[in-house]
């Protein structure tokens, strides 16, 4: 017999499944319920009880696009109608002329242009001079403290752990980040989640065919049923939804509508897995991705070229791209964009800006009332360290779109806090 | 800090060994770190200097015992009742049992009966990227556990023929910044690649080099003083960006930090390479302060301001000439506060003020307890106690931030004997290690295929390349951060991979399938006792029950199977039973 390669494939898993009479969702957990010696009966096909339940398919998607690094909100959509904001950016000030979608105070970025059809047909948003409640510059603590989003409380669990745990299932598939490897705050917490860098690393290997696969499966069981520690856990997750993400890795890689995402692009990659997962329609809920870094000490630029004009386009494209992917799926996906802080009024030495405190959220999709800018104008100082301020708390956004598109209590989601009406997200 | 005259007592001959002054720092000190709200080093001394010097042992935390007659908790703490009362929760004892204390003894040998001792092997598991047949024999060489570390602590009397080999492996690695930019520019993607080859040079000394604990400590400050290789325009500098943090991993804090934050790599990555006195770009002036030394809580944004203006002067040319120089017309003249720190800072030439501030913030206790935190999470758990950060945080600040003294003190914490296994090996630690448990033997990369390249897709595709953090904050250490689905899943596909000789295969000897096997001829052996023989070359330790039933499982053979070189699992199935024990906990943790 030859020695099997370690690439050869997945399918014959399901044909197991059903040969050996049990449901393919059920086969794995059984096993690592039972373990040992119990697992040695299960995989020759003695039957068994589920013990979880997948996720059922769901009819709303919340996809949330962290803009790592601190966006430059200023930038994005620019508050043309305050003459400050041109007076403290001589060397990256946006002209009004060049801006989309303006009214008569703000107008949006040109990178933005691939967005401007949802934003014409109303189905994208933007909510300025929103944040945290107090300033926090430091990237890694502001990311914290709004992905937590429960300040008054040392577990460490995040707002979408929290959201998709109050009618989880305990299925790792309902909430899942695609790309970045480590787990984000936001998802941290009890609930288990799936952190994958892409759809096809949701596959186990090591076997070559049905008895193969059984052995290897009830092998890996016997190995790490028990074992404490995160790594135990990441394990036993694992081995849940290796199963119950078989339909999306047998769906085809090849974007929907002609979507064309850009090449060599982080988020574009995981807005593609994203897209393929909601087709496969497997019950995931909660997607997070990463899109980063924003953190443009230098070289903001010009309109057309610069650190931020590069970065918007990425964002512009990918986001285009998984509207276009996603089709009539879109109505029930409902993006919204976070950054951990925004920047300075004022350009430094470097046509660059440093770490500042309000910024700009967008929504889009499922839900949104688009076409329009929210949010209450605070005003710009042009001094070295004046800052936009906030006037928006950004748990008021969130808590709008998980209570209205998605029924779930704001205080659960963001306990202690009393959110304000945005009016960026319709009921339904 | 406190100062020496307030430890405990010199122990008594007999006593008198460094572990039992560990032991004993290490119990005084975890009261000074519960003492009310933190109130800052020089109170506690003052408070410690005060208290009458009365010993006391804690009934219910037996390891603490300290002179604080009326201010330390335990005194408090009464003996759990028979009938089950609750376990009073000290503060560094948050209810659950500590873990045991791995047995063996830092000054017996290292080695019994050709396996690591609990401790060595704990020692190792921790200190080296792996422990193997030919780590246990160079530890057996050692007259104890303890020679083969002190020798580890100077690496640069250690012989190392193998890491040396690989200096001529990589032509990029010895670049300069112009030559750098001349072969990118005569070639799109050259200077990418070369911070791909110092990657892989990284991980090939992992693999190879006999100064093990330097290359962990290594990576550990170079994580902590991060300069991502791929970061815009680092490229020129990076490979002796990391030449510099070598030159000092084993030295003195205070030193490494001077250099590293004047360098032009960590100038260009944080922008202070283009900062001015017009309007200074904090973006250094903020990390330094946030991530390399004292942490948030310590500093205003005052603080900040003034940190980016001392800053300013450090100027390359980048993307043109690559010249580094430092210009006093660029450099931000008044007088300056950071915390404690203040100067006139009058000359245009802020070079003094620089290092005086940078000298200033090594030393500060803040960054005592941050390093001392970072070390104690690589080297000891993800969680230690507040008492041995405190602990080590003083050991730092009376070495004058000499790194080797708080690796002792870790070493001989009881926490650390107690924390064996407690770690997640990281995806590019995993990778290293499985290189190593497999012995496979690398030549030197002439293509892309070759194993020494390919080395880098394997961690690539585990989520975690060298020092491609993209974040200035270095990549976390915590086992919660390499735990996800996709790290599991891919580890697994990793251990396959190489235990089948599959990939990578250039440039790449496996051993023979067969020669795992300890047999000849028509000899045989028992099932359990192969899968005792794999147990003890891959992971340097007995079998356990769990690794002998998987095992059994993975290949359908029972215990008394009678294994011989004709055997079907010799004849193909040997990369399962291989890569069974690479996917168990014992080789993906440390």
């Amino acid at each position: 017999m030859e020695i099997p390669t370690p690439t050869e494939g997945h399918s014959c898993c399901e044909e197991f499944a059903r040969a050996s009479g049990a449901t393919r969702r059920g086969f794995l957990r059984g096993v690592g319920a039972l373990g040992g010696a119990a697992a040695v009966t299960a995989v020759h096909g003695t039957a068994f009880t589920e013990t979880a339940y997948a996720a059922a398919p769901v009819d709303r998607v919340l996809v949330v696009l962290s803009m790592r690094g601190a966006c430059d909100g200023l930038s994005l959509v620019v508050p043309h109608g305050d003459p400050t904001y041109y007076l403290a950016r001589p060397g990256i000030a946006v002209p009004k002329d060049r801006l989309l979608g303006a009214d008569s105070f703000f107008g949006l970025h040109p990178a933005l242009a691939p967005l401007m059809p949802w934003w014409t047909a109303g189905q994208m948003a933007a909510v300025h001079a929103t944040g945290l409640p107090a300033p926090n510059r430091s990237h890694f603590s502001a990311m914290e403290e709004l992905e937590d989003a429960d300040p008054g409380s040392s577990a460490r669990v995040g707002w979408l752990n929290r959201l998709v745990g109050r009618n989880g299932t305990g299925s790792p598939i309902e909430a899942i980040q695609f790309g970045g490897g480590v787990p984000v705050t936001a998802l941290a917490g009890p609930e288990p989640v799936l952190v994958a860098d892409d759809v096809d690393s949701v596959s186990l290997s090591g076997y070559w065919d049905a008895g193969s696969e059984a052995k290897r499966r009830s092998s890996l069981n016997r190995l790490w049923t028990g074992v404490p520690g995160p790594l135990g856990a990441g394990a036993r997750n694992a081995f849940a939804v290796v199963d119950d993400f078989a339909p999306v890795r047998g769906s085809s890689p090849t974007p929907a509508g002609g979507a064309t995402y850009p090449r060599y692009s982080d988020l574009g990659a995981a807005l593609a897995a994203a897209a393929r997962t909601i087709r496969a329609d497997v019950g995931a809920e909660i997607i997070t991705v990463d899109h980063g870094s924003w953190d443009h000490h230098t070289w903001i630029g010009s309109p057309d070229s610069g650190n931020l004009r590069t970065m918007a386009d990425e964002f512009a494209a990918c986001l285009a791209a998984f509207l276009t992917d996603l089709g009539t799926l879109a109505s029930k996906v409902t993006i919204v964009t976070v950054s951990e802080f925004g920047r300075r009024v004022k350009e430094n030495a470097s046509q660059g800006l440093d770490h500042g405190y309000g910024n700009v959220m967008f929504l889009l999709g499922a839900g949104v009332r688009g076409g329009r800018y929210y949010g209450t104008w605070p005003g710009l100082q042009n001094t070295v360290d004046a800052d936009l301020l906030v006037t928006t708390d950004y748990r008021s956004v969130l808590a709008e779109v998980v209570t209205q598109r998605f029924g779930a209590s704001s205080a659960a989601v963001f306990p202690g806090f009393s959110p304000t009406s945005v009016g960026v997200v319709q009921p339904g | 800090m406190t100062p020496l005259s307030t430890l405990p007592p010199a122990p008594t001959q007999e006593q008198q060994s460094r572990r039992a002054v560990g032991r004993a720092l290490a119990g005084g000190l975890a009261a000074l770190a519960v003492a009310p709200a933190l109130a800052g080093g020089v109170a506690q001394a003052a408070e410690a200097k005060k208290a009458p010097r009365k010993w006391h042992r804690c009934k219910v935390h037996k390891k603490h015992t300290c002179w604080h007659a009326t201010t330390c908790k335990h005194r408090k703490h009464k003996p759990p009742k028979d009938d089950g009362g609750k376990d009073p929760k000290g503060p560094d004892d948050p209810g659950t049992p500590p873990p045991p204390q791995v047995p063996g003894s830092y000054d017996g040998p290292a080695v019994v009966d050709g396996l690591p001792t609990a401790l060595a092997l704990h020692v190792g598991s921790r200190f080296t990227y792996g422990v193997t047949p030919a780590l246990v024999a160079e530890m057996a060489a050692y007259p104890s556990l303890q020679a083969w570390i002190d020798a580890q602590l100077q690496p640069a009397a250690l012989p190392d023929p193998a890491g040396d080999a690989l200096e001529g492996w990589w032509p990029a690695l010895s670049w300069d910044a112009p030559r750098m930019w001349a072969e990118e520019q005569a070639r799109n993607g050259a200077a990418w690649e070369a911070m791909s080859d110092y990657q892989r040079w990284c991980l090939l000394r992992r693999i190879t080099s006999r100064r093990q604990l330097f290359e962990a400590v290594t990576e550990l400050f170079e994580d902590h003083l991060h300069v991502p290789v791929h970061d815009d325009g680092v490229f020129g500098f990076r490979v002796d960006y990391g030449r510099t943090i070598r030159a000092h991993a084993l030295g003195r804090f205070d030193d490494m930090l001077v250099a590293t934050t004047t360098h032009p790599a960590m100038g260009i990555s944080l922008d202070n390479a283009t900062s001015t006195k017009k309007a200074p770009n904090e973006n250094l002036g903020r990390e330094l302060l946030e991530l390399h030394t004292v942490g948030r809580g310590h500093y205003t944004e005052d603080d900040v301001k003034a940190s980016a203006r001392i800053l300013t002067g450090y100027r390359v040319t980048t993307w043109s000439t690559w010249r580094v120089y430092y210009d006093p017309a660029s450099h931000w003249t008044g007088p300056v506060t950071v915390m404690g720190f203040s100067d006139q800072n009058a000359a245009a030439d802020g070079r003094p003020v620089t290092e005086a501030y940078l000298r200033y913030l090594a030393h500060h206790r803040g960054t005592a307890e941050r390093l001392a935190r970072k070390l104690a999470v690589r080297f000891v758990s993800d969680d230690p106690s507040p008492a041995l950060v405190q602990h080590l945080a003083d050991v730092y600040q009376q070495a004058q931030t000499a790194i080797v003294p708080v690796l002792r003190a870790l070493l001989e914490s009881e926490e650390f004997r107690g924390s064996a296994g407690l770690k997640v090996r990281t995806p590019s630690d995993d990778i290293v290690a499985t290189w190593r448990a497999l012995a496979v033997q690398p030549s030197a990369p002439g293509t892309d295929d070759a194993a020494a390249n390919a080395i880098l897709w394997q961690t690539v595709a585990l989520g975690q390349a060298p020092f491609d953090w993209a974040r200035p904050d270095g990549q976390p250490q915590d086992g919660a951060a390499w735990s996800s689905v996709s790290r599991v899943l891919a580890s697994f596909d990793s251990h396959y991979s190489m235990c089948g000789g599959w990939w990578p295969k250039g440039s790449l000897t496996y051993r023979p399938l067969a020669s795992w096997v300890p047999l000849s001829g028509t000899d045989t052996m028992r099932f359990d006792a192969l899968v005792e023989h794999l147990s003890r070359q891959l992971l340097s330790r007995s079998a356990s029950a769990r690794l002998q039933e998987a095992c059994g499982l993975a290949t359908g053979l029972s215990a008394s199977t009678k294994i011989s070189l004709k055997s079907d699992l010799v004849k193909w199935n040997m990369p399962t039973l291989l890569t069974t024990v690479l996917d168990n906990p014992e080789h993906m943790t440390r």
